[in-house]
């Protein structure tokens, strides 16, 4: 047989289990709203009588009440592993997107004033030159449209260069925050191992720290893996960022500026230790494609593009001849698209002619170089054709990230969804459970007031017979 | 314990936000369709798309400059018609001069007054052999001097081109030049052929001064060869002058054609983009009313 007081024990153990129930009820509902935050449930578990017999007391193998066995999190490792991927897929293609967005802004296709228009404008010049030449006002135009074509040329490359700068110093605070991310990770490590083992829940700082890796996942595409002993490794790429306590650090190196990219020289992440590069995903993995191959990628098409009109008008220039006889000299210096330039001021250098007007026997002046530059913009190796190939490219790597882009934010979304489904507080359930423990706590109290009711007849109303 | 499928506030609130947020999104859109005017605003919209449009806008351009193109060049030829057609007449009325001289009844004073006159029409036909449009000797060739017919020192009274035979063009359709100018020996005979039309006023002037009647016949059917001549450039002028319009006209109907297909690619068809937006905004407010209803209730409001 159990003792005499063994039942007000086990009462006992379900008025503190059904309170600690409504703690954690009530931490639940406190935090419906906490970004982060991981439900908590109360795992009861019915405590077993002692199976060894002692001396004086046997067992009657009923249990002695209930104990709370843990403080669960209600959490799916799993989704949260894919929740980290998805996000940083998603970083990854949003900042892209943004980078895009950016430079179709820059180029500012299709339209009535953008480089194509100005190019157009150029090449009609040519033909006013061509059909009109007396009259020098048509050579001052051409020049004046000509520098026009050059400068958008160069401020396109001059917003294409700030774009890049302003990647880079985002990407430096971008680095600076990975790494005081990681080193809060390791101490938030050292933490929660230290108090899980000495037996203490640390639901509260693990959700601190999922929430910093995710933010981790999102700027440089981390992926996290748990260790028996409770600690987080975060990798980046296949390298770790944390191991247990300890957390390396990064350094953005390589070119500052738009022109210091090379074949050879290319911005990247280093680690500060082993001074190998990182290979990050997420926000910081797209500023890195966008600065090394983007903007780079860009710029070398318009530097085609200033090329083709540098050469094609020089080289038809070198053929002709001024109003006065004088071979024409080069019409624009510089052949990428930062450094083109018009060469000549006065009108009366735009050689526009294939005879020559001082030759002594058979002098001519026409228009035929004029009109041979005018013709060149319907011709298909024009460089109005190689810019609006151009275009065309940036259209579709734009569109193909745009799209994936939105269908990623899709995938994301329903990740999301699925984890605060998992993970978040749902309030109907949470009330269902107060008026659980409430009931259970209004049980073990009548449980507590039938036993005290019990002894008291046991103890102040047994063996007064005859009294 | 675990639910399947479960659902929470947050889950539901977060989706609803999300649909709610793209719905808007596709709202935006359409709606800065319909305010831009424009299907077409960056790249990314319709790539190919895209391309076409830079093609067509670049077509528009080109078929203006050709409409401008040919029209010059219609200046030019212009010019050059009234010339000859004027240069025909004056020709007309040398010969009937030439054949007054060769009646006998002509005396030595009225002679010498034809002589006068023809001679006054070959220098007004000189005048307008270097006539010029736009600063240019019509006549010249591609000559860099001002004229196209000088004095030649060598013969005094006689006159010398100076132009030469390269031609003059316009661009007046794809691939298409239209040639507007005619040299001078084109119009007015080869210089040195004897029926060049300035040399022949020339003889038949001092013939008909001299009163030799033999060198006055010579010299009247040297005419007809020059003013033949000049008719054929006239007409050969006139059958260009015509070409010219024609590529004037179809390039502008071909402008017509081009903006419309420019329009077709860019522009927002607006009663299909109003009817998206309408359908758009009815699901919007749809989902509202619905996220509205789902998201308020709670077992709260059920419990005492």
């Amino acid at each position: 047989m159990a003792s005499t007081f063994g039942s007000i024990n086990t009462a006992l153990t379900s008025l503190y289990a059904q309170r600690r129930g409504l703690d954690v009820t009530g931490q639940n509902i406190a935090n419906a709203n906490t970004e982060g935050y991981t439900r908590q449930r109360v795992r009861m578990q019915a405590q077993a009588g002692s199976l060894n017999p002692g001396v004086y007391a046997t067992t009657d193998q009923v249990g002695t009440g209930v104990t709370v066995a843990e403080v669960e999190r209600g959490r799916n490792v799993y989704l949260e592993q894919r929740g980290r991927t998805e996000h940083a897929n998603s970083a990854y293609l949003a900042s892209q997107k943004g980078a895009y967005d950016q430079i179709e802004s820059v180029l500012a296709e299709p339209s009535d004033t953008a480089l194509q228009a100005r190019l157009h404008d150029m090449w009609d010049s040519w033909n006013d030159v061509a059909n009109n030449w007396q009259d020098p006002s048509t050579r001052t135009a051409l020049i004046a449209r000509s520098s026009t074509v050059a400068t958008t040329l160069n401020d396109t490359h001059t917003a294409l260069s700030n774009q890049f700068a302003s990647q880079n110093a985002e990407m430096g605070a971008y680095v600076d925050q990975i790494n005081s991310l990681g080193s809060s990770i390791a101490e938030a490590n050292h933490e929660i191992v230290i108090a899980q083992q000495a037996g203490l829940p640390a639901n509260e700082l693990q959700d601190e720290r999922d929430r910093k890796i995710m933010q981790l996942s999102e700027l440089a595409g981390a992926s996290a893996q748990a260790t028996p002993d409770g600690a987080v490794n975060v990798y980046i790429g296949n390298a770790a960022l944390v191991e247990g306590f300890n957390a390396r650090s990064l350094t953005l190196t390589g070119p500052t500026t738009l022109d210091g990219i090379t074949a050879t020289d290319k911005v990247a992440l280093q680690w500060d230790d082993s001074k190998t590069n990182a290979t990050p995903g997420g926000t910081a993995g797209a500023m890195l494609d966008t600065m090394n191959t983007i903007i780079p990628g860009i710029v070398a098409d318009l530097d085609g593009v200033a090329k083709a009109i540098a050469t094609t008008v020089n080289t038809a220039q070198a053929g002709g001849f001024t109003k006065d006889g004088t071979p024409g000299t080069d019409f624009f210096t510089g052949t990428t698209a930062e450094s083109i330039k018009v060469a000549i001021t006065r009108p009366e250098d735009v050689a526009f002619s294939k005879g020559n007007p001082a030759d002594p026997t058979t002098p001519a002046l026409d228009h035929n170089v004029a009109d041979q530059l005018a013709d060149i913009s319907n011709s298909t190796d024009s460089p109005d054709a190689t810019y609006q190939a151009m275009i065309g490219r940036l259209g579709v790597s734009a569109q193909a990230v745009g799209r994936r882009s939105e269908i990623q934010d899709a995938v994301r979304d329903q990740v999301d969804t699925s984890r605060t489904a998992e993970s978040g507080v749902n309030l109907d359930e949470e009330m269902t459970h107060m008026l659980t423990y409430q009931r259970g706590y209004e049980a073990a109290s009548r449980v507590l007031t039938t036993i005290d009711s019990m002894l008291d007849q046991l103890i102040n109303r047994t063996g007064l017979v005859g009294r | 314990m675990t639910i399947p499928s479960r659902v929470t506030e947050t889950s539901m609130a977060g989706k609803a936000l999300g649909d709610l947020q793209r719905s808007l999104q596709r709202g935006q859109k359409i709606q800065s369709q319909i305010s831009s005017g424009k299907l077409l605003s960056r790249p990314s919209d319709s790539p190919t798309g895209t391309v076409t449009s830079l093609q067509l806008r670049g077509e528009v351009r080109s078929t203006q400059q050709y409409g401008r193109n040919a029209e010059d060049g219609l200046g030019w030829l212009g010019t050059i018609q009234n010339t000859l057609g004027d240069a025909s007449t004056s020709v007309i009325r040398v010969r009937d001069l030439t054949v007054q001289a060769l009646n006998n009844s002509n005396t030595d004073e009225s002679r010498e007054a034809l002589a006068v006159e023809i001679e006054n029409i070959r220098a007004t036909l000189v005048g307008q052999a270097n006539v010029k449009y736009m600063d240019r000797p019509v006549f010249g060739g591609t000559t860099p001097g001002a004229v196209a017919y000088a004095d030649d020192p060598a013969n005094p009274g006689q006159v010398k081109y100076v132009g030469n035979e390269n031609r003059t063009t316009r661009t007046v359709g794809p691939n298409a030049k239209a040639r507007i100018d005619t040299t001078g020996p084109e119009a007015f005979g080869q210089p040195g052929s004897g029926t060049e039309l300035f040399s022949v006023l020339k003889n038949l002037a001092d013939s008909i001064r001299s009163g030799d009647d033999a060198a006055v016949n010579t010299g009247l059917e040297n005419l007809d060869t020059a003013h033949e001549t000049l008719k054929s450039a006239l007409s050969d002028v006139g059958a260009r002058y015509n070409r010219v319009e024609q590529m004037k006209q179809s390039s502008d109907d071909h402008l017509l054609s081009v903006k419309s297909q420019l329009s077709d690619i860019e522009d927002v068809d607006l009663p299909k983009a109003i009817m998206d937006l309408q359908i758009q905004q009815t699901s919007y407010q749809a989902a509202l009313a619905a996220t509205a209803k789902v998201i308020q209730p709670s077992l709260i409001d059920f419990l005492r």
